[in-house]
């Protein structure tokens, strides 16, 4: 076995590890920092894959977005009143396991009729070479892609914008005395 | 990692001694923060313990190592535990992308009968072509170690500081990643190397006067708002004062590390040190040319530097690099004393005063500055 082929095992048995923690610990601030180390093995797994740019994107964006979850497990939960509710009855358990069944056969599926790539590339790209790829995309998301760009920042923005409104600050320091 | 057993050693060799450095500029650092405090309030600071009291540092080692080992009555142990070591990782994963000196290019020789080279060793651990995406997206991971402090502790005071942390952190995120933003326009590449390489051509005009200085096309002269704002992120980002709210401790005690002690606070330093030389040497990378000696390309310091002391190719390569190396640290220690200096000058914000300072005025101020400069390089004609 190459080194690759380690990482590669290491990083999927920690990837499917804690994603698989995420769902079953009942503690949600676990489950919160499980998913974190899912996502950060996922941006290490693109590095493994010399996806360079998508990999350091994925640290970036999600590193960010799963502090704020955090934060707000922290800040939202009754932690000793949730622990109880997150431990279901006999039906529920039953949904779960059906769901997760579901899932896997949908999977399965999709692995079995699609077309996979297994074989990247040869060789290690040279860092101009990285860059040379983030070019291409960057030309690509501005020219060929530019509307469904521009469309989901309008989205963005959209959230951003409803999120504010239902969270307007009522009182504290930002309030406004009319 | 190579292509033989030369190469692999000392490529190894490279990423031991670079993490063996950021950590054991840390107690350095502590003392020039110590000694500079004095300075500034007028007093002597530390001075018994050896000369200038340098070994100071080495007795607060051992009184480390000594402290006793607890954890919190409530404490989360695995969370608790945790938080200290991941402090450290960030810092040292970006700090081992940054180029810290000029790439030594060694000829083929002959040892023990082998004939070895030719050999390029880049002066840093692995080299990114994303490198500044890679920095931004491993340091973003440091804000989880004072998270997990915070709620490990079971402590309110340290809750509170994780709290703000986190808030801090990704609020001036954006603000510190927009700044940039400027500045990787200008020179078209993610790649550190790449981004000297552009600062090592000579500057012709300045302000409409011309000139020519060899190796002085810093990226301060394109984007002096965006050095800046930069800085000025940086601080909260490392959260010092004037941005140290995490840790405010007339109000929090200590913030996040109030029930950390002994080897395990000395690792919350050793991030919060490692992500202050992180930030500088990005300043030092992105706007002050880095290894660059203004003046001398790194090819006339190598031929200089074989005239003076009658060295061959390789080791005139090797002391170049060592030259560069501290030319480089030079500069960022520069802006590692100004980290120091305004912490003891400035007041602490209040927080809401912090969180309009980010929102309302750096975030539209790094936005304008995107806008700027792509007005600028438009109207130029670069690239």
């Amino acid at each position: 076995m190459d080194l690759t082929t380690i990482l590669f095992l290491v990083l999927a048995f920690l990837i499917i590890t804690f994603s698989a923690a995420v769902v079953i610990l009942p503690n949600p601030i676990y489950a919160a920092l499980s998913l974190a180390v899912t996502m950060i093995s996922l941006g290490f797994m693109y590095f493994l894959l010399q996806a360079y740019f998508i990999a350091g994107v994925q640290l970036i964006v999600y590193a960010g977005a799963v502090m704020v979850l955090f934060v707000m497990v922290l800040m939202l939960f009754d932690l000793r009143k949730e622990i109880a509710a997150f431990s279901g009855s006999k039906f529920s358990s039953l949904l779960k396991i059906l769901c997760g069944l579901f899932f896997t056969g949908a999977i399965i599926i999709a692995i079995r009729q699609g077309v996979i790539a297994l074989s990247v590339s040869a060789g290690e790209p040279t860092p101009a070479e990285q860059i040379e790829m983030v070019k291409n995309l960057a030309l690509r998301l501005f020219t060929q892609y530019v509307l469904a760009f521009e469309a989901l920042g309008v989205l963005l923005l959209v959230v951003a914008v409803g999120v504010v409104a239902v969270a307007r600050s009522r009182g504290g320091t930002h309030a406004h005395h009319n | 990692m190579g292509q033989d057993a030369f190469e692999i050693t000392i490529n190894t060799a490279k990423m031991l001694v670079i993490f063996l450095l950021m950590v054991q500029l840390v107690p350095v650092l502590v003392w020039i923060e110590r000694r500079g405090s004095a300075f500034i309030q007028s007093r002597l600071g530390p001075n018994r313990v050896g000369p200038l009291g340098l070994t100071q540092l080495l007795a607060d080692a051992v009184k480390f190592l000594q402290k006793e080992e607890f954890l919190p009555e409530h404490g989360q142990g695995l969370i608790f535990y945790a938080a200290p070591v991941m402090a450290l990782i960030p810092a040292a994963l970006a700090f081992a992308s940054i180029p810290l000196s000029a790439p030594i290019h060694i000829n083929p020789f002959l040892w023990n009968g082998h004939k070895f080279g030719p050999y390029d060793f880049e002066f840093q651990s692995f080299h990114f072509g994303v490198g500044i995406v890679y920095v931004l997206g491993v340091s973003s991971l440091g804000a989880y170690s004072l998270l997990m402090a915070g709620w490990g502790s079971s402590n309110k005071f340290s809750l509170m500081g994780a709290l703000r942390a986190s808030a801090q952190t990704i609020s001036y995120e954006l603000a510190l990643g927009l700044s940039l933003v400027g500045a990787i326009m200008v020179f078209g590449t993610f790649d550190f190397s790449q981004m000297i390489q552009f600062q090592s051509q000579p500057l012709t005009s300045l302000l409409g006067v011309h000139m020519s200085i060899p190796a002085m096309n810093w990226g301060i002269f394109y984007q002096p708002l965006g050095a800046l704002l930069y800085f000025a992120s940086t601080f909260a980002e490392t959260n010092r004062l004037p941005f140290d709210l995490p840790e405010a401790e007339g109000e929090l005690v200590a913030g996040y590390h109030t029930e950390y002690g002994g080897l395990k606070m000395l690792m919350f330093y050793i991030g919060e040190y490692g992500h202050m030389m992180v930030g500088s040497a990005l300043m030092v990378t992105f706007y002050f040319g880095g290894y660059l000696i203004p003046g001398l390309t790194v090819a006339q310091v190598h031929s200089h530097l074989a005239t003076w002391l009658h060295l061959g190719a390789n080791p005139a390569a090797i002391v170049t690099a060592l030259a560069l190396h501290v030319v480089f640290f030079i500069k960022v220690f520069f802006f590692l004393w100004v980290f120091v200096w305004v912490r003891w000058t400035l007041p602490r914000f209040r927080y809401d005063q912090l969180m309009d300072l980010g929102w309302k005025t750096m975030l539209p101020w790094a936005l304008a500055n995107v806008l700027l400069t792509a007005g600028w390089m438009l109207f130029k004609g670069m690239h």
